[in-house]
C-alpha cells in the first residue's frame, strides 16, 4: 500500500473524520487490491518475457549460423520448440494453477512452433507456400488454449487467424478462389470465449476477448466480396447492427462501457456507414457497378442472413418497445433495405439522420449531465458539415459563416452546461 | 484423477504433433537431397545494385518462361508441372508444361504460373518455390563486394545447384564464377 493513502488514512484519524475501525477496514481494502495488482503484473511481465525469451533465442541462435551443417542447425531449431514443451509440461504437471505459469509458458511454445518451422524452412531455402506455414502454425497451437487454459495464446490465435484470412483473400495475387478456412478456424477459439464469458465477465482477458472477436469478424467479413461488391456494405450495416443489439443485451449492458465492444463498434461503426451514405459518389459508384447476376454471388447470400438476423434481434429488442430505450441507430439498416430493394440512393435520408442522432446525443448529453456525451453529438453534427464542405456548391463565405456558427455552437452549449453544474453545486 | 490422466495424454499427443510436423519437412527435404537428380539451373545475372537483399539472395532464373499453343488455358496462380532436360552442361531447359502430374518417373518440376505474356504472346512465366537462398547478412555483405569487384565486364556465370525428385526440388548450393557463394563470403 503506498506510503501517502497510509498517511492520508492516518490524517483523518486524527481529524476524527473517520474512526478507528473504518480506518482498519480501508487499509485492509487496500492491501487487497493492491496484491490483485500484483499479481496481474507479474502475468503480464510473465508473457511478455516468455515473449521476447522466445524471440530472443532465434536471434541468438542466427549469430554464426552459416559454419553449421544442416544437422546440427536442424537440431538446434527445435530446441525452442523441446524448451517450450517441458515447460508446459512441468506447468501442467506442478502449477496447474499458477495463471503466470500457464500463461508465459504456453505464449513460449505458442511462438516457438512457429520459429522453429521457419528455421528450418531457412535451413532448407524453402521459401514457397506462406499461407500453409500459418494454417500449420496455428492447429499446432490451438490445443495449448485448452491443455493450458491460456487466454493469452487465444487471443495471438484468433489475431492470427485473422491475419490467415486477410493473407489469403486480400494480400495474395493472384487470388483464384475465396478461402474459407478463417471460419472452420474460427470454432477451436469460440468454446473458449464462450467460457471467458461465463465465469470471467469482468476479466482483462475476456474485454480484450471482446474487442479481438468484434473487429476479427469486421474485417473478414470483406472476402465474400470477391471480385464484385454489390452487397458487402448491405452485410457491413447489418452486422453492425447486429453488434448494437448484442450490445444492448441485459448481459453486456449491465457491464462496465469498455467492456462493451458490441455496442461501441455496432454504434459508432453505424454511424460511420451513414456518413459514407450521405455522399452522393457513394450511391453512383453502388448502382454504376452493379453487374448481371445480383442475386447469384455470395455476398448477396451473406447480406441476406445477416439482414434478416438483424432484423430478428431488433424484433426481439423492441418487442415492449420503450421511447427511452429506443435509438436512431437501430433502424438504419432497416431503412437501407429498404432503399436499396426499391433501387433509391439514401444521400437525403442519411444526412438528416446523421444530424438526428447528432441531436439526439447532445439532448441526452444534457440531460445525463454529461460533457463526454454532448461534446459527441457536437463532433457528430461537426463532421457532417465537413463532409458536406467537400460536395456542395455553397460560397467559402457561407461555409466559413456555417463553421463559425458551429463553433460557437460548441463554446455556448459546454458553457451553459458548466454553468448548470456550478449552479447545482 | 481420470480427468488429469486424459489431458496428459491430450498433451502428449499434441507434442508428438507438433515434433512430428518439423521432423517430416527435414526427412522430406533431406530425401530430395540425397536421392534426387543433381541439376544446374542458369540464373539471370544479379542485379549490380541489389542482389542480396537482407538475409537472403532473391533468385532469378533464365529458364523461367515456356512458349504455348493458347495462353487462354492457363491462369496465373495455377499449379503446373513443367517437363525439363538436361543439357550436355548439365544445365536444366523447360520443355513443355502440363496440368496433370506426369509419371514419377519422368522428370518434372511442380511450379506455379506467376503471369501471362502480354501483347498476345503465347508465353507463360513461371514462379518457382525455391526462389531464395538464405546467407547471414553479414557474410552477404561481403559476397556483394567481392562480386561488384571482380567481373564487371563479362557477364557473370552464376546458376544455382538444385536437387529435384518427384517434382520437389531442393536448393543445394548458389555458384558464381564457378565459386561457391558461402566460399565468396569466408
Amino acid at each position: 500500500m503506498s506510503k501517502t493513502i497510509l498517511s492520508e488514512i492516518d490524517n483523518l484519524i486524527i481529524a476524527k473524520v473517520i474512526s478507528q475501525e473504518t480506518a482498519n477496514d480501508m487499509k485492509l481494502y487496500y492491501s487487497k487490491n493492491q496484491g490483485t495488482t500484483q499479481n496481474k503484473l507479474f502475468v503480464i511481465f510473465g508473457i511478455f518475457g516468455a515473449i521476447l525469451s522466445g524471440l530472443g533465442v532465434i536471434l541468438i541462435l542466427a549469430h554464426n549460423w552459416d559454419d553449421l551443417s544442416n544437422f546440427t542447425k536442424s537440431i538446434i531449431s527445435f530446441l525452442p520448440l523441446l524448451i517450450g514443451q517441458v515447460f508446459c509440461g512441468y506447468t501442467l504437471i506442478q502449477k496447474p494453477n499458477n495463471l503466470t505459469w500457464r500463461e508465459a509458458s504456453s505464449v513460449f511454445l505458442f511462438v516457438s512452433i512457429g520459429a522453429s518451422i521457419s528455421l528450418i524452412a531457412q535451413i532448407y531455402n524453402i521459401s514457397g507456400d506462406f499461407d500453409k506455414f500459418l494454417l500449420t502454425w496455428y492447429l499446432l497451437g490451438l490445443p495449448l488454449i485448452y491443455l493450458m487454459h491460456s487466454s493469452t495464446v487465444s487471443l495471438l490465435y484468433l489475431v492470427g487467424i485473422t491475419f490467415y484470412c486477410c493473407q489469403t483473400n486480400y494480400f495474395e495475387y493472384p487470388k483464384l478462389q475465396t478461402n474459407f478456412w478463417y471460419f472452420l478456424l474460427l470454432i477451436g477459439f469460440l468454446p473458449h470465449y464462450y467460457l471467458l464469458l461465463k465465469k470471467q465477465t469482468e476479466s482483462n482477458f475476456t474485454l480484450f476477448h471482446n474487442w479481438f472477436f468484434a473487429i476479427s469478424l469486421l474485417v473478414v467479413l470483406g472476402i465474400f466480396a470477391f471480385d464484385q461488391q454489390n452487397w458487402i456494405w448491405v452485410a457491413y450495416i447489418s452486422l453492425l447492427a447486429i453488434y448494437y443489439f448484442i450490445g444492448k443485451n441485459d448481459f453486456f449492458e449491465k457491464q462496465d462501457l469498455k467492456f462493451n465492444s458490441f455496442y461501441i463498434i455496432g454504434k459508432l461503426g453505424t454511424i460511420f456507414m451513414l456518413f459514407q451514405f450521405s455522399f452522393n459518389s457513394f450511391w453512383e459508384s453502388i448502382f454504376r457497378h452493379q453487374t448481371i447476376n445480383l442475386y447469384q454471388n455470395i455476398d448477396f447470400f451473406v447480406a441476406l442472413l445477416l439482414s434478416i438476423l438483424a432484423l430478428s434481434l431488433f424484433i426481439r429488442k423492441n418487442k415492449n418497445f420503450k421511447m427511452q430505450d429506443f435509438h436512431l441507430v437501430e433502424i438504419v439498416f432497416l431503412i437501407n433495405l429498404i432503399f436499396i430493394i426499391c433501387g433509391f440512393s439514401m444521400t437525403y435520408l442519411a444526412n438528416i439522420l446523421v444530424l438526428l442522432i447528432g441531436l439526439t446525443e447532445i439532448n441526452r448529453g444534457n440531460k445525463l449531465n454529461n460533457l463526454g456525451i454532448l461534446n459527441y453529438g457536437l463532433a457528430i453534427i461537426t463532421l457532417l458539415i465537413i463532409c458536406r464542405f467537400f460536395d456542395t456548391d455553397f460560397s467559402f463565405a457561407m461555409r466559413g459563416l456555417i463553421f463559425m456558427i458551429v463553433g460557437f455552437g460548441f463554446f455556448l452549449t459546454n458553457y451553459l452546461m458548466l454553468k448548470k453544474r456550478q449552479e447545482n453545486g | 484423477m481420470v480427468n488429469k490422466k486424459f489431458i496428459y495424454i491430450i498433451f502428449a499427443v499434441m507434442v508428438l504433433a507438433q515434433l512430428f510436423v518439423p521432423l517430416q519437412i527435414i526427412f522430406h527435404q533431406e530425401k530430395i537431397l540425397s536421392e534426387g537428380k543433381i541439376v544446374k539451373f542458369k540464373m539471370q545475372p544479379l542485379d549490380p545494385n541489389d542482389p542480396f537483399r537482407g538475409k537472403y539472395v532473391n533468385l532469378s532464373f533464365q529458364e523461367n518462361r515456356i512458349w504455348v499453343k493458347n495462353t487462354k488455358n492457363f491462369q496465373p496462380g495455377e499449379t503446373i508441372f513443367a517437363k525439363f532436360k538436361i543439357d550436355n552442361l548439365g544445365f536444366i531447359q523447360i520443355t513443355s508444361i502440363c496440368k496433370t502430374e506426369p509419371n514419377q518417373d519422368l522428370d518434372y518440376l511442380k511450379l506455379k504460373i506467376n503471369y501471362l505474356g502480354y501483347d498476345n504472346k503465347q508465353e507463360i512465366f513461371l514462379d518457382f518455390p525455391f526462389n531464395k537462398f538464405y546467407m547471414n547478412e553479414n557474410k552477404a555483405q561481403k559476397a556483394e563486394d567481392i562480386y561488384r569487384e571482380s567481373n564487371t565486364h563479362i557477364q557473370n556465370n552464376t546458376y544455382a545447384i538444385i536437387a529435384i525428385k518427384a517434382g520437389e526440388a531442393v536448393i543445394k548450393d548458389v555458384m558464381i564464377n564457378g565459386v561457391s557463394i558461402k566460399k565468396l563470403s569466408e
